[in-house]
């Protein structure tokens, strides 16, 4: 606990939000909204595919947006550090924090055995399985979960 | 434009909304989700017209879009509601004028598509090239939704004198 005290009141903490700059604090939070569209934008069509949206696109050629669910991730992850360490004491007894990142974990988790599954393998049914559907399904539910729990933190934030 | 705002504000039907303490988180929340709507329906479209997923035929990626327009919709309802709860925040932003801006360019860029160039492009083969106009015009889509959500999330930094 005084590690995560000592890290949001930093010399760096200080820096980073107390700065007039727009460089700071404004532009690594626009980051981490750039990375959840991208993450979140591209795990959405996919998901939808798997659940018969758009049903005649081949599976398959979905495979490329993969990447941009990693490069929206990897933005995410780190903008998303950056952030953290200037709200960790705040952050670790938030209950909501942990709801999100729970939610981030289980989600991409979904979204990796989903690809394994309905995804990758040459030849593949273009109508997924039930229980990828389900997974799908599920997926896309708890990325919802993750926004709504994001949001939500910025109005628990304390005081000081 | 102000005195718009503030007659918009003492309203009984502002105040009652934004008197109602959930409902502004409520609608930030749905504001990102349709967000991600958009930008991952009408992104996979844009990039199959830059020239990207060959292999899928434009008019099957166009499936998609009904789920792109219902993201659009549910942030211009949740966006209308943030105008009638704090019409000041928004009405005297440079950054909001501007993001309404993008959002029409992006609409007209849209409009084109869908009047001019869609009827040839639907009946593209699955793995053809794109022409140059449908490059651009895929390339105008991506860059103003994401300029829209730049002045978005930006809207309470800039411009603020700092």
């Amino acid at each position: 606990m005084a590690l995560f005290r000592s890290l949001q009141n930093s010399a760096f903490t200080e820096w980073f939000l107390g700065s007039a700059s727009i460089w700071t604090y404004p532009t690594v939070l626009t980051l981490h909204t750039v990375g959840m569209a991208i993450l979140v934008g591209a795990s959405f069509v996919i998901h939808l595919r798997v659940l018969q949206v758009a049903g005649d696109i081949p599976m398959r050629r979905l495979l490329p947006l993969y990447r941009f669910i990693w490069v929206g991730f990897a933005i995410n992850l780190l903008s998303g550090l950056i952030l953290f360490v200037t709200e960790a004491a705040d952050r670790v007894v938030d209950p909501v924090f942990y709801v999100k990142m729970a939610s981030i974990a289980a989600a991409l988790w979904l979204g990796v055995i989903v690809k394994r599954r309905a995804i990758d393998p040459e030849g593949a049914s273009d109508v997924a399985m039930g229980l990828s559907r389900s997974m799908a399904a599920a997926s896309l539910a708890l990325w919802t979960i993750a926004i709504v729990a994001g949001r939500l933190m910025a109005y628990l934030k304390s005081a000081a | 434009m102000l005195e718009f705002a503030a007659w918009v504000e003492s309203t009984q039907t502002s105040k009652t909304l934004f008197g109602t303490s959930w409902l502004w988180p409520a609608c930030e929340s749905l504001h990102f989700i349709g967000l991600c709507m958009l930008i991952g329906g009408a992104g996979l479209l844009d990039l199959r017209l830059i020239g990207m997923f060959r292999g899928v035929p434009i008019r099957h990626v166009k499936a998609m879009m009904p789920w792109a327009i219902g993201g659009f919709l549910l942030n211009a309802g949740t966006g209308a509601l943030f105008l009638i709860m704090q019409p000041h925040l928004y009405l005297s932003s440079g950054v909001w004028w501007s993001k309404v801006a993008f959002i029409m360019i992006a609409a007209a860029n849209a409009l084109f598509f869908e009047t001019r160039l869609a009827p040839s492009a639907l009946s593209m083969d699955a793995d053809a090239d794109t022409p140059r106009m449908l490059k651009v015009v895929g390339a105008c889509s991506l860059v103003s939704w994401f300029a829209v959500l730049y002045c978005g999330r930006m809207l309470p930094y800039l411009g603020t004198g700092n």
